[in-house]
């Protein structure tokens, strides 16, 4: 595993053309970005090309990688996002019936990740989310996780769009104020 | 407030749920805004943390062979800049007195939210959470144990997106659908368009077959901020070189001038195509430097500037309106993908 220093090492060696370095990029950083874009996209034919567009655009920004603005995996992981939310947008709401019920899960799933392993930045986030109200914390991480759009919000948890985007605005405001950076 | 308007909007189109319109109109923000792209990285960042608990999942490995093609010495930015020194990390050691209280029940929620499959349908899927190569960043990524579940292809449904645009008053797509009946009519009966809309030489577009994209000679671009109230309709005839900007809605204001702007990509400044808007229809020619490609590509802004237009020669005001040119015909289907093997 990769970290935070090794991985902005590689960024930094493909600012400048290291075509090794960025084949180790990859690799250390692919199946997070696939799994990301499989959960906005759906199809993994969509995913693949998105993949290729996010990497050719990271070797081609590199150098514009800011190591004090964001961390080299959220900042990938942003340029990809990105993409598939322009996709799934245009290509018009993808039918929410085919949509698992995300709200009701099996009793048998694995347990969340213990708190030791998440890092601080994270803690502080769920910590955050925490504070509001839990049809809130549902709509921010079904619209981050899942890229759905507000129309898609409101169909799916049956609240009005309008609800849902005084409630985003809302909950966007608590989360800036709570976490303070 | 209007920071804080704008700082929602940042955290939104990070977030994902700004309509596909207000994501263009964000997009142009970000291309000359500063402060809005610096509110725009600082959600990315905030943000970013949840990704830590999405599950790595495996891409297939001809992937890489397709990516290693378009990567070459001749696609890298030709002047790299000097890379930050590897040693500068950008973790933030919070250092907290108490221990932060991550309620269980959000950490929960969001690992139940991951653990519902997407349509992965792919038979490595299964081997691929026990296979890692140390492919993920931070805590491992928790093993999907729910049974995948099946999702159609990709269902657009048409019947669903009827329904929500007769809702608007004059939505994205009914616009369209009324340029393209406009430039229809324009090539049957001329007269039918008042004087200045009738741009010199207009003509039938020729559609070509094959690859890529017919080249259109007649650009539309709709500048608005909210898909129900377009503010002004940009036409650009790249034959000709000429444009007309027809104020739609946008008021007038005394003392203040509407300036329009070529925003070619992320890189370059805005282009000042002149002031616009003091009368209904302002007709233009084109400067001449300006090539087509940027025509075609380019985002369109509107900002409110000092009577006379902008005395810098940048925007100084508030952009208002944006929009990209679309074809002004309806666009045929894309050609088949070609089979892969």
């Amino acid at each position: 595993m990769l970290t935070q220093a090794e991985l902005i090492g590689l960024l930094a060696a493909v600012a400048k053309g290291d075509a090794a370095a960025f084949e180790q990029l990859y690799g250390a950083t692919r199946a997070k970005l696939y799994g990301v874009l499989l959960r906005i996209l759906g199809r993994p034919e969509l995913a693949d090309e998105v993949m290729q567009e996010t990497y050719l655009k990271v070797w081609k920004m590199a150098a514009k990688f800011d190591p004090t603005v964001a961390s080299p995996i959220t900042w990938m992981v942003a340029i990809a996002r990105n993409r598939a939310i322009d996709i799934v947008r245009k290509k018009g709401e993808v039918s929410i019936e085919d949509e698992p019920d995300a709200l009701n899960v099996a009793a048998d799933t694995p347990p969340p990740l213990a708190r030791r392993e998440m890092n601080e930045e994270l803690k502080r986030l769920l910590s955050c989310l925490g504070k509001l109200d839990p049809e809130k914390q549902r709509i921010v991480l079904l619209a981050y996780y899942s890229g759905w759009s507000r129309d898609q919000l409101a169909k799916k948890l049956d609240i009005p769009v309008n609800t849902i985007k005084t409630w985003l605005r809302r909950s966007l405001l608590e989360i800036r104020a709570c976490m303070g950076t | 407030m209007f920071e804080e308007d704008q700082d929602t909007l940042a955290a939104e189109y990070v977030l994902g749920t700004l309509s596909a319109e207000e994501r263009e109109h964000a997009e142009a923000l970000l291309s000359f805004d500063p402060g809005f792209e610096a509110a725009v990285r600082q959600w990315e960042r905030r943000l970013g943390e949840l990704n830590v608990m999405v599950e790595a999942v495996e891409p297939p490995a001809e992937l890489w062979d397709k990516i290693k093609k378009e990567v070459s010495p001749d696609t890298a930015p030709a002047d790299a800049e000097a890379a930050h020194s590897p040693d500068s990390t950008s973790t933030t050691e919070a250092a907290s007195p108490h221990d932060l209280d991550v309620p269980s029940t959000v950490a929960a929620m969001a690992s139940d939210l991951l653990l519902v499959e997407k349509a992965l349908s792919s038979p490595s899927a299964e081997t691929a959470a026990d296979a890692l190569p140390h492919a993920s960043i931070g805590p491992p990524p928790l093993a999907p144990q729910s049974p995948h579940l099946e999702r159609g292809a990709d269902v657009i449904d048409l019947a669903k997106r009827v329904r929500r645009w007769r809702g608007l008053t004059i939505g994205f797509g009914a616009i369209a659908a009324l340029l393209a009946a406009y430039i229809a009519v324009s090539q049957v009966a001329p007269d039918l368009i008042p004087p200045q809309l009738r741009t010199a030489g207009a003509r039938l577009i020729a559609r070509t077959e094959g690859a890529g994209r017919a080249q259109q000679d007649r650009l539309v671009a709709v500048l608005q901020q909210q898909p129900t109230a377009p503010a002004f309709l940009l036409t650009v005839d790249t034959q000709s070189r000429t444009m007309v900007v027809r104020r739609v809605s946008a008021t007038l204001e005394t003392g203040r001038s509407y300036e329009l702007w070529l925003i070619a990509n992320r890189s370059t400044a805005p282009r000042s195509l002149g002031v616009v808007g003091n009368d209904e229809f302002t007709q233009r020619t084109l400067p001449g430097n300006v090539d087509v490609d940027s025509l075609r590509s380019a985002t369109y802004a509107v900002s409110l500037e000092p009577s006379g237009g902008s005395p810098s020669g940048a925007p100084t005001g508030p952009i208002l309106f944006t929009g990209k040119a679309v074809e002004s015909l309806p666009a045929s289907p894309p050609p088949p993908k070609p089979a892969k093997t």
